[in-house]
């Protein structure tokens, strides 16, 4: 097995343990943990293909993920939809979205692209909170979004609804792997290292970047979906500029431009601020250490310091 | 691949996994288990701690046991957002607390309101004044001991017709609560022959009321009526203080000051006049004891947190001892047709339709204080009854 | 015609929180993120100076100064590791920094408002244009300009202000010059996060001083570090001027529309006009 390979079979492995843990620990210790984690995979992945394999970065992506839970929650509570239907309408909702965005933002480049789409989605977060009050419930945001009501089953049982999400997710990660893999992914990634030169190949970048970004805001409207439908309720603050934030971080942290980089940012993210809550008060500046240190010394994120232990201690066999 | 690679791969999946179990909170039947999600960071993280120990006073005061087991407390905080909060209370319910106390910001006590509903489990509201989160045919598990902004609104359209404000020039928080709040003012006042001269509506967290300010300088209101919450206030009068527009005109809202926002705006808090939910001046045995009580722990004066935390944890946990049983649908029937004729407030009943606490509404001016008072601190100038205050069902 | 005025101090305000971004910016091309912390910082050294000495002024002084140290020594311990990487990971870094700087904040102020009160010279209102006008106000409005002059004058038009314009233009040209160009941008970066301090000081009688006001900022200061075009601080300081405006006749008008009106502003020049409303093509991020 090459090095590369190598790497990324034990990055699954972990991820593997990690999402199995509420099936093979019984009871319902790291069962909310782990579903939130799973969700917030759901939108990172998606994410990084914009990110890490096409080399967007976007400050704008609460946007998507924050119309999704709304869809979600107005279908399904005001006009009766099943849930089923509700899902595939929130990240249809976010991947219109993501492409009316697109329109806006794919003028320009760089630092100013992300400046633009974090603007763009600051003007959403302004609006859900008070002009489109009607419709969002305003500042305090709409309580009582259902959870999926199928097959007889009763996924107000967190056991059985972290299944519902665990089943999501599979087949989100399958989808993203194929698609980086697939000539559509390296066209991405010509894109994201020579537009240029990507272009006078024959691509058509516009159309390239267009749709990673629709597809991303895809991924972005599920998760902000089951998200809400985890918690029961959707609120302005999943538009905010710090959601997009936390995603950026989750990713560069774990790795961006890997298939399961993204899914460690999101497990240290999360596990961090558990664990480190509850050890200190003074968990928030910790975990900006945390940031620092692993800025200077681990400039791929965990995957590639993973990647760098895992392949020097193979080195030293 | 060298068997040292595989088990440092193990021992990384391990720690992980492992934190991810520790991270929840081990089960415990043997104790009365509350859940508490308060503000200790964010916007609101002030509160947290003063309601934290409201909780344990009252706790301690009753020697730490309810139902014959000891009281656990396990505090977590919300951060003043939602999904924290609901995240936090989902994991601590998990652990089998058996009642959550919480919320601080409307928002996200709302939140808690459905986590509630879905498992069933009582939900102590002691501070968050968004009216709708007791309303009849509302949550079955959630109860409010505090005061509703609507109290606090009818007590501004009570002090504006009591001072003689006949003109009146607003500033409203671009936010439903303050918005459906300024309504119901206005229509009041303008049947009492009020006229409302101006009124701004300024985006929720605003950092500059100078243009506002200005305009309202150049009227002939009388009365400043000041519809915002929190930070809002005090920069409000922070800017309103430079330009010295308390000098001619009155300044008042529903829930604009108390000691510790009085402190944050400094001098420019004199003479502005605010709904206080609870105040320790005010004189009752039960009071002057808590009061009493607090100091000698704490060394400080016990804010409207503190106040009403001790207060609506004191009279539930009693309510629940009064039942004998860990049937927490008893629970839940037995304090909604419950009266306290002892609470730090006088009476107060727990009214079934909507579980909020029928209670007086105390209203007050900012004053300098003399030792070992605060330098700023709220007398009480009116203390209107529940019949004026509260809505019938 | 007092809401121009107040239009103008409203600008100058935001230029003086801005400058020390756009500074950063434009001369070392980071983006520094913890810029609000540092503006938060600079409030709360100046309360504490203030409960120290009792003089206003002494903390308008003391707290660029102080934060002046603190900057030099983030950039010379984290930041000048990072300067090779890509651009996205000093957003990690700065993100850091926040979240450091604000436990930091927690820890030795806690959680409660702290207050400053506004100087005695400035506390009275002023009468002009049938307005009463708050002095504090057209106190900012004149040590925004002298700000902004001295800026101006500094960077465009002193050997030193060239000599850092030319470090940032060619890094490796200036250094076999003889001239220490780490020394300079060490230098850059403690000024504007002195500058970002200076305008937590000069902001903290006009707003609560709570750990959460630095992220109450950056939106702001990133419309005028952009509209104004990156390093342009004649540029910031119409821009900030512009967007002054703009509140201040908002605020009449439509003041719940004020936020909106914003974004849209930051919206139209990056799709317009990125490199800035007021720049001198050519720079670009």
């Amino acid at each position: 097995m090459s090095s590369e390979r190598f790497v990324s079979a034990m990055l699954a492995a972990i991820v593997l343990l990690i999402v199995l843990v509420p099936i093979v620990l019984p009871g319902e210790a790291g069962r909310s943990l782990v579903s939130l984690i799973l969700v917030w995979s759901i939108f990172a992945i998606g994410f990084d293909l914009v990110f890490g394999v096409a080399g967007m970065l976007s400050f704008g992506h609460a946007a998507m993920f924050g119309t999704g839970a709304y869809a979600l929650a107005l279908l399904t509570t005001r006009l009766g939809w099943g849930f089923l239907p509700a899902l595939a309408a929130a990240g249809i909702v976010g991947a219109f979205v993501a492409v009316l965005f697109s329109f806006f933002a794919l003028r320009v480049s760089g630092l100013f692209f992300a400046l633009l789409t974090l603007a763009l989605a600051q003007l959403l977060f302004v609006l859900a909170g008070s002009k489109l009050r009607d419709l969002t419930g305003g500042v305090d945001g709409l309580p009582g979004v259902p959870r999926p009501e199928l097959w007889g089953i009763d996924f107000y049982d967190d056991g059985n609804y972290y299944y519902f999400i665990l089943a999501v997710f599979v087949i989100a990660l399958v989808v993203a792997a194929i698609l980086r893999s697939s000539p559509y992914g390296h066209a991405l990634r010509a894109v994201r290292s020579n537009d240029v030169r990507a272009e006078q190949i024959g691509f058509d970048i516009q159309r390239l970047r267009q749709s990673a970004f629709a597809i991303s805001g895809f991924y972005a409207g599920v998760s902000g979906a089951l998200l809400a439908s985890l918690m029961f309720y959707v609120g302005p603050q999943m538009l905010h500029w710090s959601t997009s934030g936390d995603v950026v971080i989750m990713v560069l942290l774990g790795g961006m431009g890997t298939l399961f980089g993204p899914i460690l940012g999101v497990a240290v993210f999360e596990v961090l601020r558990e664990w480190l809550s509850q050890v200190t008060a003074h968990w928030y500046g910790v975990l900006g250490l945390v940031f620092i240190v692993a800025t200077i010394f681990a400039p791929q994120g965990f995957a590639g310091l993973a990647a760098l232990l895992l392949r020097r201690s193979g080195d030293q066999r | 691949m060298s068997v040292r690679t595989l088990a440092a791969a193990a021992v990384c999946a391990a720690s992980l996994s492992g934190m991810t179990v520790h991270a929840a909170w081990a089960a415990d039947p043997d104790a009365f288990k509350i859940a508490g999600v308060v503000a200790f960071s964010g916007a609101y993280g002030i509160i947290g701690e003063d309601m934290k120990r409201g909780v344990e006073l009252a706790i301690e005061h009753r020697g730490g046991k309810v139902l014959g087991k000891p009281i656990q407390v396990t505090w977590e905080d919300d951060e003043t957002k939602p999904q924290p909060a609901v995240q936090k209370a989902t994991r601590l319910l998990a652990g089998g607390a058996h009642m959550i106390f919480g919320a601080v910001s409307s928002a996200s006590t709302v939140a808690l309101q459905s986590l509630a509903d879905q498992r069933k489990v009582p939900l102590l509201v002691t501070i968050s004044a968004d009216d709708k989160i007791t309303r009849p045919n509302g949550s079955r598990y959630t109860f409010r001991t505090s005061n509703t902004l609507g109290m606090e609104i009818r007590m501004a359209v009570e002090f504006t017709k009591a001072k003689g404000l006949k003109k009146i020039y607003a500033v409203v928080a671009d936010y439903t609560v303050t918005r459906e709040g300024w309504e119901t003012y206005r229509k009041a006042v303008e049947q009492a022959g009020v006229t409302i001269v101006g009124v701004d509506y300024a985006p929720l967290g605003n950092r500059d009321y100078s243009v506002i300010i200005d305009k309202m300088a150049k009227t002939d209101a009388d009365g400043i009526a000041v519809m915002v919450t929190g930070n809002d206030g005090v920069t409000f009068l922070k800017q309103s203080g430079q330009a010295g527009l308390g000098k001619t005109k009155v300044q008042f809202g529903p829930v604009l000051q108390d000691e510790l926002l009085a402190a944050a705006v400094g001098p420019a808090s004199l003479g502005v006049y605010s709904g206080v939910r609870y105040h320790f001046s005010h004189d009752n045995e039960a009071n002057r004891k808590f009061v009493e009580a607090y100091r000698a722990k704490f060394n400080a004066w016990p804010s409207s947190f503190a106040g009403e935390a001790y207060d609506g944890m004191s009279w539930w946990l009693d309510t629940v001892e009064s039942t004998g049983s860990w049937d927490k649908e008893k629970w839940v029937d037995a304090f909604a047709g419950s009266t306290r004729e002892n609470s730090l407030e006088g009476k107060k009943v727990m009214r079934a339709c909507d579980h909020q606490a029928l209670q007086v509404g105390l209203w007050g001016e900012v004053v300098e204080g003399k030792e070992p008072l605060p330098p700023l601190t709220m007398k009480i100038t009116n203390v209107f009854e529940p019949e004026a205050l509260f809505p019938p069902c | 015609m007092s809401t121009i005025v107040i239009g103008l101090s409203l600008g100058l305000l935001l230029f003086l929180l801005a400058a020390g971004l756009t500074l950063i910016f434009g001369m070392l091309g980071v983006i520094n993120f913890a810029h609000g912390s540092i503006y938060m910082l600079g409030a709360f050294i100046a309360y504490q100076v203030v409960q120290i000495t009792g003089s206003f002024w002494v903390g308008l002084l003391a707290a660029p100064i102080i934060a002046g140290v603190l900057g030099a020594a983030m950039e010379w311990l984290a930041l000048k590791p990072v300067y090779s990487r890509d651009h996205v990971y000093q957003l990690l870094l700065t993100f850091g920094f926040i979240l450091v700087i604000e436990e930091a904040v927690r820890i030795f102020w806690g959680l409660d408002y702290k207050q400053v009160p506004t100087p005695d010279l400035f506390s009275q209102p002023v009468q002009l244009f049938g307005s009463s006008i708050p002095s504090y106000r057209l106190f900012i409005l004149g040590f925004g300009t002298f700000v902004s002059v001295v800026l101006f004058l500094a960077l465009d038009r002193s050997r030193h202000g060239m000599v850092i314009r030319a470090a940032s233009a060619d890094p490796e040209m200036v250094q076999t010059l003889g001239i220490r160009v780490g020394r300079i941008r060490t230098g850059v970066f403690a000024f504007g996060c002195g500058l970002a301090a200076l305008g937590g000081a000069v902001a903290a009688p006009l707003v609560p001083i709570e750990l959460g006001m630095g992220m109450s900022i950056i939106i702001d200061c990133f419309i005028v570090v952009v509209v104004g075009g990156l390093g342009n601080i004649r540029g910031a300081v119409m821009a900030a001027l512009l967007l002054g405006m703009t509140r201040a006749i908002g605020y009449t008008y439509a003041p719940d529309w004020v936020d909106f009106i914003t974004y849209l502003v930051l919206i139209v020049t990056l799709m317009v006009r990125p490199e800035g409303l007021f720049s001198r093509k050519g720079r670009t991020a």
